[in-house]
């Protein structure tokens, strides 16, 4: 009963029923990619992965739209809250759901999810349901009084936003001053001992400072991770200006292997193809090991793959268990074939690059990674 | 090699889930993402299982109180070992 006052829209459903309808351009898409690629290396994580979790291993959840900054990269197009986002009972709800199934992580973004207005109340859930809990933050709204606050709920791990090691860099993305108001969130953070990552999108621009970087992390104890500028939300728009050139992602890859403490979030497998095996996955985990959920309910393979055609179902009308075991989209793309890069030598080691950036770029799934770094020019 | 001596006790940052092909080991604690393990062995995880929730942790205690073979044993053994080398188990 509580749970029907918490989601008044969801129908009653049968055990197993699929759930949703595939977009019929999404469809087309996955199904160009052709059959799964039979994996030649058999003892890899990647057989495990496909065969489909009883539940996802992390969940990136976008708790809210609202957002104090409004960075140029956005991959939510965050902003302004959005009419239909999660009631704070309903969140608790699914807090519980995503305990039940056993799902190990939560990676709360947004927007800024210190705006939501139930934040605390979440964290708190978690931390009665044993949930791991990460904070993607932009560090700003942190204070000192928040921070030590934040120290009641276990186990909690944070990211602060910082695109560039000077706040010429990082403000040109985030906007004006926002550098130094990340700086002293990260302060306030690191004075109370919280576990600390400093979080980058690796630009064109920021790429020359990455040493900085690496040195910001350190100052504060914390670790570095960089991930992927995804051509996704606003993305789309500065994506051709702003992504790594391929002479600067071979630089990259050195540059990683040369600190191996350094944190990519996986998010850099496509660099395998260099022919240097980076730590971590070596596919996409996207529908696979994680996905997201956004501020209205909506469920996505991935955070960067918040695409209207790519809904694999809704919270408002579907529980999150029957979207993850049951929804016809995840289980289209968790049989994608490896498409134009299914002949390649190098298959086995990227899987492909990432679809959401394929999507984004071209409208295809098929096709190369537009940052496949074999591919000429 | 281990011996029947040797207690193995699951860290307390390791999460255990079961899956079709057997579970997955899960440790957190590392900056903000975990260690991941799949791991293949119905059995295995089962006794992880029963060792973290009926026996506060003591893998050992798990593998005294069951009925397994001798072979089992040894089996489970090379497996702990290994879980030991990944940080998930340490040897008291």
């Amino acid at each position: 009963m509580a749970e029907l006052v918490r989601f008044m829209e969801r129908p009653g459903r049968s055990p197993g029923q699929k759930v949703g309808a595939v977009h019929p351009m999404a469809l087309a898409a996955m199904q160009q990619t052709g059959e799964m690629v039979p994996q030649k290396n058999e003892r890899g994580s990647q057989r495990f992965l496909q065969g489909g979790l009883s539940a996802p291993i992390t969940v990136t959840w976008e708790i809210t739209a609202a957002c104090n900054i409004a960075c140029v990269h956005c991959l939510s197009s965050s902003g302004r809250r959005r009419p239909r986002e999660l009631k704070t009972e309903q969140a608790l709800a699914l807090v519980d759901e995503l305990a039940d199934m056993q799902v190990f992580q939560i990676h709360f973004g947004g927007g800024e999810p210190f705006i939501y207005p139930g934040i605390w109340q979440v964290l708190e859930r978690c931390t009665i349901r044993g949930l791991v809990m990460c904070i993607s933050t932009n560090g700003t709204l942190i204070t000192a009084e928040r921070a030590r606050r934040l120290k009641q709920f276990d186990p909690l791990y944070f990211q602060v936003s910082l695109d560039g090691g000077t706040p010429q860099t990082n403000d040109s993305i985030r906007g004006k001053g926002v550098f130094n108001r990340a700086l002293r969130g990260l302060e306030f953070l690191a004075a109370e001992n919280h576990s600390l990552t400093v979080n980058s999108v690796l630009t064109r621009f920021s790429f020359h400072e990455l040493d900085q970087l690496y040195e910001i992390a350190t100052s504060f104890n914390a670790r570095l991770r960089v991930t992927r500028l995804r051509p996704s939300g606003r993305g789309q728009d500065v994506w051709a200006d702003l992504h790594p050139t391929k002479e600067q992602y071979s630089e990259f890859t050195n540059w990683l292997m040369a600190h191996p403490d350094v944190l990519t979030a996986d998010s850099f497998f496509h660099l395998n193809a260099f022919g240097t095996k980076l730590a971590g996955l070596d596919m996409c985990g996207a529908a696979t090991a994680t996905c997201c959920i956004c501020p209205e309910g909506e469920v996505y393979p991935c955070a960067f793959f918040q695409a209207p055609e790519f809904e694999a179902g809704n919270l408002h009308v579907h529980s999150f268990r029957e979207i993850w075991q049951n929804s016809t989209l995840f289980d289209f793309y968790r049989k994608m074939g490896g498409g134009a890069c299914s002949g390649c030598g190098q298959y086995n080691v990227c899987h492909g690059g990432c679809p959401a950036t394929k999507w984004f770029v071209h409208q295809k799934l098929s096709i190369k990674d537009p940052e496949c770094v074999l591919q000429r020019g | 090699m281990s011996y029947p001596s040797t207690r193995y006790q699951l860290i307390t940052e390791v999460k255990i889930r079961r899956e079709s092909f057997g579970g997955i080991l899960y440790k957190y604690g590392c900056a903000d993402r975990g260690s991941l393990s799949f791991i293949n062995s119905p059995q295995l995880i089962e006794l992880l299982i029963t060792g973290q929730q009926r026996h506060n942790g003591d893998v050992s205690a798990a593998i005294e109180s069951s009925r397994y073979s001798e072979t089992s044993k040894q089996k489970l053994y090379i497996a702990l070992d290994d879980l030991v080398k990944r940080g998930y188990i340490h040897i008291q």
